[in-house]
């Protein structure tokens, strides 16, 4: 099972949330289903940051909207605090909802245009009112003033605002019920560069001050790195390497991550620029590679990665995992 | 030294809306030589793609459009009705954003590239569709014979991008103006969209401008880098100078403002405070002084003029970056605590809140 196997999961009493052997598929019809997701498992410590990477349809924004059960999930569990969010259902599901919240990628349409940002932003205290302590408008406008936007905007309604702040607008909301767990699918991908540091730079001062664990989806690897402790390379539904940010970037082994250090428009120092050069299409998850996922655009293949999935393995002692048969060798002294 | 294949000399733009006239390009100059690459960058509302599509006459007729635009010579606002049918697409081509919606989904590939060999150079039915595989062979598309009777949706984004590439390259142009051409794709396809423009562009000894939000793609392919800003060509520089030793305020807050791969996580961003300027009726003053960390009083009574070696590099600004001029402005403010537009500084790198 490639990019499946349990060893990335840490047995340390601060993990928050433990995704275990999760799959998901979408029916296409005539008996075909999309292998969106197929066993994969991580964990996320509390406090931490997780990302994720990976080119579109590798599956990243299905895990995080598997997490908080915005899709179907075929089979695994998503351990929280000692329920599992992948079975849960009704009331207990809708208690569970205010602890995981979620920031989507376009800051505009996921606002509703007709009601004022006030309203917006107070929905889910006023859904919550009774349960998770009194609300008033004091806690709206701390909420708005910690993302940066000027309270006296508040009857304002969205298209009033740029995209950038509107993304603040969204912050505002997910944190308004006092949210453990900030799920951020793209977040600044809609942004321009300039907006995209102001809204990266508000995400890690809400986490410092509100104690949040993230979970930040993106396709920008220079991105990710920024805000992450930890990151997730995904392709086609499975994880190809899990590791501290730092040290991934530093010495990627698994050909995939490889090649995607190399082809972004000023590579990464580790790697080489040929590796970037991949060959061939995105296969169809549909009807996805047996073996290793990979094999169909991977440049080290042998007999084995078509017959057989890598499992995950650590690599030497430090906190990598990598899923592949030949995971490139990188001159290191740290790791036997 | 020959004459620049395009000279684009005072060019503005204007949109009538109901809230007022929208100055989209304001006063933007600049010249391509034959072969060369140049990259415009900037971000959204600054004015490059509407300078695009200046070039090659798709603006709304709403539009009021003012100034010169001289290529090999001749100016094209300004061509005869019978000239300008065949030499938008023929001599000038451009390609789009999003290859989705520049293809036209009921139509075979190889029929949207023959159509414009048949307009253009009247070639007949069955050489067309040779041309339009001999094409996308030339673009790297696998099978071509098998594409060229595909239908756009069958094809994968990165595809889709290469047959209007081959398109845009049906006419042999000796300019191709590319706008945001890798936005909607991938970073391993885009790697290899760009390789392959690089290519053509050498190959045909061929002039690009290729626009682009991100400083990365440009800085890596690009001869020039041009960077627009509130509707205006803010500096222009050969891209090893313009990266290493940027002259415009603008261009050094926005290469720090990026994440690098280089840094380790965490590294605290240097974001460009407030928001880009309003287009409507714009005040006479540097559009980038409400955000500037240089800004002085001079800088809100008058629009600064391009200055430095045309050719070599050209920046509007009153205290540019990496002058005495400019660390004098900087020190200034530092010591003042804010600008003169009242935007608030601390030490030059900021820690935040």
């Amino acid at each position: 099972m490639a990019g499946t196997g349990h060893a990335p999961l840490r047995d340390d009493p601060n993990v928050l949330l433990t995704v275990t052997d999760l799959e998901v598929e979408f029916p296409v019809g005539r008996n075909a289903v999309v292998h969106a997701v197929s066993g994969i498992s991580f964990d996320v410590a509390e406090g931490e940051t997780l990302g994720i990477v990976g080119e579109s349809g590798c599956g990243k924004s299905t895990v995080a909207r598997s997490i908080i059960r915005l899709n179907e999930i075929k089979s695994g569990t998503v351990d929280y605090q000692g329920k599992d969010l992948a079975s849960l259902e009704g009331e207990e599901l809708r208690r569970i909802r205010p602890d995981l919240q979620m920031i989507f990628q376009d800051p505009i349409s996921s606002l509703n245009p007709r009601r004022k940002i006030r309203d917006v932003i107070s929905e889910g205290l006023a859904v919550w009112g009774n349960t998770k302590g009194s609300w008033s408008q004091d806690r709206i406008e701390e909420l708005m003033m910690a993302v940066g936007i000027d309270p006296k905007f508040g009857d304002r309604r969205p298209h009033q605002f740029s995209g950038g702040q509107c993304q603040r607008i969204g912050i505002a909301r997910a944190l308004a019920l006092d949210p453990k767990v900030l799920i951020c699918d793209e977040p600044v991908s809609a942004l321009d560069v300039s907006v995209q540091a102001q809204v990266l730079n508000i995400l890690e001062d809400m986490k410092a001050r509100y104690g949040l664990t993230l979970l930040f989806i993106s396709h920008d690897l220079s991105v990710v790195k920024n805000v992450s402790d930890r990151i997730i390379v995904m392709y086609l539904g499975k994880v190809c390497e899990i590791g501290n940010a730092d040290e991934l970037y530093e010495r990627p082994r698994h050909p995939y991550t490889r090649a995607l250090l190399a082809s972004i428009p000023e590579p990464a120092p580790t790697v080489d620029v040929s590796e970037g050069d991949i060959e061939g299409e995105l296969p169809s998850p549909i009807t996805p590679p047996t073996g290793c996922r990979f094999n169909t655009r991977c440049q080290h293949t042998t007999d084995i990665c078509f017959t057989e999935e890598p499992v995950m393995q650590q690599v030497g002692d430090a906190d990598q995992y990598v899923a592949c048969h030949h995971p490139v060798e990188v001159a290191v002294s740290v790791n036997g | 030294m020959a004459d620049p294949q395009l000279v684009v000399d005072d060019l503005h733009v204007r949109f009538p809306t109901t809230r007022g006239l929208v100055e989209a390009v304001n006063g933007v100059s600049f010249t391509l030589e034959k072969g060369q690459m140049l990259g415009i960058v900037g971000e959204s509302g600054s004015g490059k793609s509407v300078t695009a599509k200046t070039l090659m006459n798709l603006l709304p007729r709403t539009a009021e459009v003012d100034g010169s635009i001289t290529f090999e010579g001749q100016d094209v606002r300004d061509l005869a009705q019978r000239k300008q049918k065949h030499f938008w697409g023929v001599k000038m081509t451009m390609v789009f954003q999003d290859p989705m919606t520049s293809l036209n989904p009921v139509k075979k590939c190889g029929e949207q590239i023959a159509e414009t060999l048949r307009y253009h150079m009247g070639d007949d039915n069955s050489t067309a569709l040779e041309k339009a595989v001999d094409l996308l062979e030339q673009v790297g598309i696998p099978e071509p014979a098998k594409r060229v009777n595909q239908y756009p949706h069958e094809l994968s984004g990165g595809l889709r991008q290469r047959v209007v590439i081959a398109m845009a390259l049906a006419c042999e142009p000796s300019l191709l103006i590319a706008d945001e051409p890798t936005t909607a794709v991938d970073v391993t396809v885009q790697k290899r969209l760009l390789d392959l423009l690089d290519r053509l562009r050498q190959e045909r000894g061929m002039s690009m401008v290729l626009i682009t939000h991100d400083l990365g793609v440009a800085r890596g392919r690009c001869d020039d880098v041009a960077v627009m800003y509130g509707g205006r060509l803010v500096e222009r520089a050969p891209t090893e100078v313009l990266f290493s030793d940027s002259r415009h305020p603008y261009t050094e807050a926005l290469l720090r403002t990026i994440p690098r791969i280089e840094q380790p996580s965490h590294t605290r961003l240097e974001p460009i405070e407030g928001r880009p300027p309003e287009l409507i009726n714009p005040p006479e003053q540097c559009a980038f002084a409400p955000r500037c960390r240089h800004a002085q009083a001079a800088c809100l009574e008058g629009i600064p003029e391009n200055s430095g070696l045309p050719g070599m590099r050209e920046f509007a600004c009153f205290y540019p970056s990496n002058t005495e001029r400019g660390d004098e402005a900087m020190a200034a403010n530092i010591a003042a605590g804010q600008t003169v537009t009242g935007l608030t500084i601390a030490q030059p790198a900021e820690g935040g809140s």
